[in-house]
């Protein structure tokens, strides 16, 4: 017991910059989710059949890239993209590299959730607004996204929270975090606290992420 | 004026080719309530959805005041359809904006600046009796509630025409009075043509001007209320008109018209200042023939009386056939009940 907690104060510079490590690639995928997935998402929606602009090649298209990119094992997707991210980063190892493929795990991911959140929305509500005269532009920026705004919002908290977990696998290739840390000082030292401490900080990393999200979406959910 | 030409709409669905409408006409006048009533499945919902295009007709034109929407590019139909207000069944409001936030949308889409169609906006929400709740979001309002902010939202680009798509088929009895008196009031003060349809021949009595009454995607009867009430052809209009209107012969006079008698039954149904003449002591003075009356109800469209009654004519054969010409050559309508 008394070798447990000297353990862990002596890593506890270690974990902290583990913790900022997974946080930060968390944020950036995040970020990239957002930009890259909300689009992919709606432009899925709106082409369906049925919709407001269907076009059956391009929501063909778009299907397949979500459906393709949600279909290959993250850890495969890692190594497999490893020439696309020396590409972008100039390396395939630490946190920024692992930015790259945890972001393209995540934006078909974000992609699916944004269409389903779409999909909820009453068709009466987006024939309403087309009685009005709205373009198809006003329509996917008063209409689509505003109503689906909580729903989409709790997607993303599944999607940060994927992305704890999609992140500690990076860590194990080099990707730096608490992965890393885990696989290193708890796995290969037999280090039974640090491997014990890297599990609660993503316990309690996971919970308060599924909190806020919680949170930010009641409050803009009026339905 | 709106004038429907040749309307068609076939459609193919899984059960193979489905004949929503099947070239219709129709002309409806400037600040009219028309009515269009029909069962279920007989094109009503299809038809309305064409008067804005949101549904895409198979053939035929769409002319109001002048413009054949079927023809316009997209971009000059959703000006077009600025023009045109619609009312759903299921209100169809974003449950992301307060009242005054859905209010002021179809502003919005129109490009109002922010100060004007908040005005605008607060105007119709008093107009339609909902101040008090501007910045309720829908699902803090009840259904009839929800409609008048369907309507008010309806109205923010001052329409020349608004459709009603089965608006009250969703609202309980009292609301669905309020809100039609709601729709009756915004007609009279705004000057608008609406367009509604529905499968309750009450909201028909109650605000239509003229109605149509739709079977299998055809018109089958049309005219204004009064002539339609107390003149129905077909059945499915009798049918409609027995749902508000007691047609239907209570058991004792049905016992009596089969059994045996001297004389003629017959049913006069009258509307307007006729209710006011003296037509019995007429037929009893001039065509010596005993009247007796057996049942009578009188009930009131939109402020004008409406009866039936059931006479026993008894007299002479002859005396008895003058006494019915007389009453029908007075414009009335007169049924001799042989059977019921």
């Amino acid at each position: 017991m008394f070798d447990l907690i000297t353990d862990l104060a002596r890593y506890n510079d270690l974990m902290i910059s583990g913790s900022l490590e997974t946080l930060y690639m968390v944020a950036m995928s995040l970020f990239f989710a957002i930009v890259g997935g909300i689009p992919l998402g709606v432009l899925t929606t709106i082409t369906r059949e049925n919709h407001i602009i269907p076009n059956k090649p391009l929501n063909f298209v778009l299907d397949g890239i979500i459906n393709i990119g949600r279909s290959i094992p993250f850890i495969i997707l890692m190594v497999a993209v490893i020439p696309f991210t020396r590409m972008i980063v100039g390396t395939s190892i630490g946190t920024n590299a692992a930015v790259v493929p945890l972001s393209l795990a995540a934006i078909p991911f974000m992609g699916r959730v944004t269409d389903n959140a779409i999909l909820e929305i009453e068709h009466g509500v987006i024939e309403s607004a087309q009685s009005m005269g709205a373009s198809p532009l006003q329509i996917v920026f008063k209409v689509l996204l505003p109503e689906s705004l909580p729903a989409i919002i709790l997607g993303l908290t599944l999607t940060a929270i994927s992305l704890v977990s999609y992140s500690a696998m990076a860590g194990a290739v080099g990707g730096g975090g608490l992965g890393d840390i885990a696989i290193r000082y708890g796995y290969q030292r037999f280090q039974l606290a640090i491997m014990l401490e890297t599990i609660v900080i993503l316990v309690v990393m996971v919970q308060l992420i599924q909190f806020f999200g919680n949170k930010i979406a009641s409050f803009f959910d009026h339905r | 004026m709106i004038k429907i030409e040749n309307l068609t709409k076939h459609y193919h669905a899984a059960q193979g080719k489905v004949e929503a409408i099947n070239g219709l006409n129709l002309e409806v006048d400037d600040g009219e309530i028309f009515g269009m009533i029909g069962p279920s499945g007989a094109g009503k919902s299809t038809l309305i959805r064409m008067l804005n295009l949101l549904e895409q007709p198979t053939s035929g034109t769409i002319n109001i005041n002048g413009t054949d929407l079927t023809e316009l590019s997209s971009q000059n139909l959703r000006a077009a359809r600025q023009k045109i207000g619609m009312i759903f069944q299921h209100f169809n409001l974003l449950s992301s904006r307060t009242v005054l936030g859905n209010v002021a949308f179809p502003l919005e889409i129109a490009g109002v600046a922010k100060k004007e169609r908040i005005a605008k906006a607060k105007e119709l929400i008093e107009l339609v009796g909902l101040s008090d709740r501007a910045d309720h979001y829908p699902a803090q309002l009840s259904g009839g509630q929800k409609q008048r902010v369907g309507i008010a939202r309806a109205l923010a680009n001052d329409p020349d025409l608004l459709l009603s798509d089965e608006a009250t088929s969703s609202l309980d009895p009292e609301s669905t009075k309020s809100v039609l008196e709601l729709l009756a009031k915004i007609r009279d003060e705004m000057n608008l043509t609406i367009i509604l349809i529905t499968h309750e021949m009450g909201v028909i009595k109650d605000i239509c001007d003229r109605v149509a009454v739709l079977e299998a995607g055809q018109i089958i009867e049309e005219g204004s209320i009064l002539d339609i009430f107390a003149r129905p052809k077909q059945t499915l209009t009798k049918k409609f008109i027995s749902s508000v209107i007691d047609f239907d012969l209570p058991e004792r006079i049905i016992k009596y018209v089969k059994a045996e008698r001297p004389g003629e039954l017959i049913r006069i149904s009258f509307v307007g200042e006729k209710t006011h003449d003296p037509y019995i002591s007429d037929l009893v003075k001039h065509y010596s023939v005993d009247a007796n009356i057996l049942y009578g109800n009188i009930d009131e469209i939109q402020g004008v009386p409406f009866g039936t009654l059931v006479l026993d004519l008894e007299g002479q054969l002859t005396n008895i056939e003058e006494s019915i010409n007389y009453l029908q050559s007075q414009d009335l309508r007169v049924e001799v009940l042989d059977n019921v």
